[in-house]
């Protein structure tokens, strides 16, 4: 009997030591810094490999972009605050998709080869159907 | 006395004699069992011995399950983090739904 339960708890540390080992193996740590932290810059520099040329030009071209959605979302803001015909504001939010979508696809461009296009495959099915408030940024809440 | 011619007979006898055991897979453990029969209570090593097959076993099914198991969490856990971080960096980019502070 006390065999029989030596050899279960050496079955049990093999168990836990290949999950240790399989679970480093298999992490991504710097994914899971980036979500802990709530830098979205940090995830798409590592996501889509980005040499330090390439992410400083995505960096700029995001806070370049970020004047342009300040200026949507205070259109949009204003519209509504003044409750301005549906189609003023679907016409409004029609222009922030579409100055959305240029943008994406200006960041893709600047990514290595292959890499555009899964960011591409990666942002825009996200870009409707969600809440969001405040000032526009990349930082996260985790 | 013996007859001369003896000898020469008995040596091609010997000469064609084979002993062909029946093959017993089961021998070792069953040497290592009546040993430790004999002894008292086995020591882990001499269990291991007696049970090869079974603790072998039981050791490669934990190893692959704890492999298993740990790779698809870790993956779990990244993708998880994939996604909030993808979905929060288009959010953050989305002039729609905004509030100003």
């Amino acid at each position: 009997m006390k065999n029989l339960l030596l050899t279960l708890l050496v079955a049990i540390v093999a168990c836990a030591a290949a999950f240790g080992v399989f679970y480093v193996l298999n992490d991504e740590p710097a994914m899971r810094r980036a979500a802990r932290e709530g830098d979205a810059m940090a995830w798409l520099r590592a996501e889509f490999r980005l040499n330090d040329t390439q992410f400083a030009a995505i960096k700029k071209l995001h806070d370049d972009y970020g004047v342009v959605c300040g200026e949507h979302c205070a259109a949009i803001v204003g519209a509504r605050k003044r409750s301005a015909p549906a189609a003023e504001i679907a016409a409004l939010e029609k222009t922030c998709v579409d100055a959305m979508t240029a943008h994406f696809r200006r960041v893709a461009a600047l990514m290595p080869p292959g890499e555009g296009a899964r960011y591409l495959a990666t942002v825009l099915p996200r870009v409707a159907g969600y809440e969001h408030t405040g000032a526009p940024n990349v930082r996260v809440t985790p | 006395m013996t007859p001369p011619d003896s000898k020469d007979s008995l040596a091609p006898a010997l000469a064609d004699w084979r002993v062909a055991p029946p093959r017993n897979p089961q021998f070792r453990s069953a040497v290592w069992a009546r040993l430790e029969g004999a002894r008292g209570t086995p020591t882990w090593s001499s269990y291991v011995r007696g049970h090869a097959t079974l603790v072998a076993g039981a050791l490669a099914l934990a190893v692959v399950l704890g492999a298993v198991t740990g790779r698809e969490q870790a993956r779990a856990r990244v993708e998880a983090a994939r996604g909030q971080l993808a979905a929060s960096y288009v959010e953050g980019l989305d002039a729609r739904n905004m509030r100003m502070p």
